[in-house]
């Protein structure tokens, strides 16, 4: 974050504030972070325990938002929720950027014939929608909090292929790149002492827009009963477990639905801002454009 | 590169996608842990000798390779197997299934490319600051909102709290909810696009010769438009899977999404094979031919 706004006022010139609604969203985004580091502690009960004396009841005193279908205390389960669904979207976005960052730059470093092979076959790999080629891979990795973090990873990691070969592209037809390998500097030297840096930028914004489609395909995962395993609630699970009890307790998928779109929305803004802050290669519809979201 | 090379590249590229969609599912099918003889054996008592008879007349004992080409091959011929669960023709499954998903996610893509055709017309014509509002609420709407969040609030407000029933299996909400959502994709770049061309010098023109409003948006204006709508429409599709996929099993609607996920609890992996293949594949052919299209619309378009 702070390396982004560092970058963001050398590269924007106009420096302008943030709009209020980008503010509020990072607001609720950092007051979900706390959320997330604290939940056992400040949860009301263990997010697991079954009452079976009070299913599906409507919030009250002892239970601020109620219960669900077996009687587990909504509020905890939220609080709980809040740590496995940030950890998975998160690491998902970071896996992400790391593997389609990672081997597009190098592959592009190394020359034309792996650029070739390996983007032919990020393009093989992308005809499959992201969620799809995750729904695959969760499939046969198994259920699980990793499980499905690496396969959110792997499903986003092409959008990260793109953006690194648009941004090194345009880097390395930079005079300072130039001058650099005029003086004999070999290209893994040039990528990682020169161009790296300046990538950075575009990268972090990409993964600011990514994080929020895999928290949401994360949800969608869950809500399909694909995602982690029954002891480790996730937002999207806890819509999926109550969505059949939807007319007699609609509290219980309210508050997960309601937390969903709160974090996604928030993040899609703190996102886009960025973007417009960060790119220099906003006005160039790439492989950031406009992408359809789970 | 003149055109005939351009399409048969094209379609070569296709092909090679579909080749690679089809080894990619086969082998992460492949990855997980029992094969579909050790699903039966849980579900009924089989001796190990058993067991070998059958992992012989599914032919799981021959290599990966052989099993890959067995199967392709007889997919081709529209042959996809058995259902390990139901014991009945995959592709009779599928037949099954794939009416409902297209109505599905042919009315979704008509509803959103009308919405979004609308408003970027209205505001790029009329130059309305209230059009142009919600042309940011609408592709606002999209990035902020999940589509099954909103179906789920749909089902609480419409059929639980109003109570205008019947929400199961209607196609009504999950249509408007699919077709807003992708409406709200592409809006603001063919908005952008269409008031660009608003201010071309034909269109500049063809108002000042007095023609019809009308004629003028749907002769001149649409025209320049089409390309990008042709793209952006491919985006739509792409992102209609995630969306008919989590619609169909909130609304209980009997297609492709059901299937799958039926298939994925069951354990039942020529089904979720074949459901993603076809899916995958379906994509991978209408992103060609849009792709084609565009070439013959747009002869600047070469690579």
């Amino acid at each position: 974050m702070s390396l982004a706004l560092t970058s963001a006022t050398r590269l924007d010139r106009r420096s302008d504030r943030p709009p209020v609604t980008v503010v509020v969203a990072g607001l609720l985004v950092a007051a979900i972070v706390v959320v997330a580091a604290v939940a056992p502690a400040i949860a009301p009960y263990d997010p697991l325990d079954q009452d079976l004396l009070a299913l599906n009841q409507a919030p009250s005193a002892a239970h601020w938002l109620g219960t669900d279908h077996i009687g587990r205390d909504v509020l905890s389960r939220l609080l709980v929720g809040t740590r496995t669904t940030l950890l998975i979207g998160v690491g998902g976005a970071a896996i992400a950027s790391l593997i389609g960052g990672g081997i597009g730059l190098v592959a592009l470093a190394l020359g034309r014939v792996a650029d070739t092979l390996v983007f032919g076959a990020v393009d093989l790999v992308r005809a499959l929608p992201p969620i799809l080629l995750a729904l695959l891979l969760v499939v046969a990795l198994g259920a699980g909090v990793g499980s499905v973090a690496i396969a959110l990873g792997l499903s986003f990691a092409p959008f990260f292929a793109y953006v690194a070969r648009a941004a090194y592209r345009r880097e390395m037809a930079q005079d300072y790149v130039v001058a650099a390998r005029t003086f004999g500097g070999g290209p893994l030297h040039v990528l990682g002492l020169h161009v790296l840096p300046n990538l950075a930028g575009a990268l972090i914004t990409q993964a600011a827009i990514v994080l929020p489609r895999c928290i949401v395909t994360e949800s969608v995962l869950s809500f399909l009963g694909l995602g982690s395993s029954p002891d480790a609630p996730t937002w999207g699970r806890m819509v999926a477990d109550s969505s059949r009890y939807i007319e007699i307790a609609p509290h219980a998928i309210l508050a997960p639905v309601i937390a969903i779109v709160v974090l996604t929305a928030s993040l899609s803004l703190i996102g886009d801002d960025l973007r417009h802050r960060l790119d220099p290669l906003r006005h160039a519809r790439g492989a950031a454009g406009p992408e359809p979201q789970p | 590169m003149n055109t005939l090379a351009g399409l048969a590249l094209r379609l070569g590229k296709m092909l090679l996608q579909a080749a690679a969609i089809v080894v990619l599912v086969f082998l992460l099918a492949r990855v997980v842990p029992g094969d579909t003889v050790d699903v039966l054996a849980t579900q009924g008592d089989l001796t190990d000798a058993q067991q070998q008879v059958m992992r012989h007349e599914l032919g799981l004992d021959r290599s990966i390779g052989a099993q890959l080409l067995a199967w392709s091959s007889a997919a081709l011929a529209g042959d996809f197997g058995e259902s390990i669960r139901f014991r009945r023709p995959v592709a009779g499954m599928l037949a099954t299934a794939l009416p409902t998903t297209l109505r599905f996610a042919g009315m979704s893509f008509v509803v959103g490319l009308v919405i979004a055709f609308g408003l970027a017309v209205m505001a790029a014509t009329s130059g309305s600051r209230r059009t142009t509002a919600l042309i940011d609420a609408v592709n606002i709407w999209s990035i902020a909102f999940p589509t099954f969040c909103v179906g789920v609030l749909g089902i609480l407000v419409f059929s639980v709290w109003l109570g205008w029933l019947p929400v199961l299996g209607s196609m009504v909400l999950p249509v408007l909810i699919v077709g807003i959502d992708s409406a709200g994709q592409i809006v603001k770049p063919l908005y952008e696009e269409l008031r660009e061309a608003t201010a071309a010098a034909h269109v500049r023109t063809a108002r000042a010769k007095g023609l019809h409003p009308l004629r003028v948006v749907v002769v001149h204006l649409l025209p320049t438009a089409l390309p990008i709508a042709l793209t952006l429409s491919g985006l739509v599709l792409a992102g209609l899977v995630a969306g008919t996929l989590t619609m169909e099993v909130l609304f209980g609607l009997p297609g492709m999404g059901s299937l799958l996920l039926n298939a994925i609890h069951g354990r039942d992996y020529p089904v979720i094979q074949a459901t993603i293949v076809v899916i995958a594949v379906a994509l991978v052919v209408i992103n060609a031919l849009t792709d084609i299209l565009h070439r013959l619309i747009d002869p600047r378009v070469t690579a």
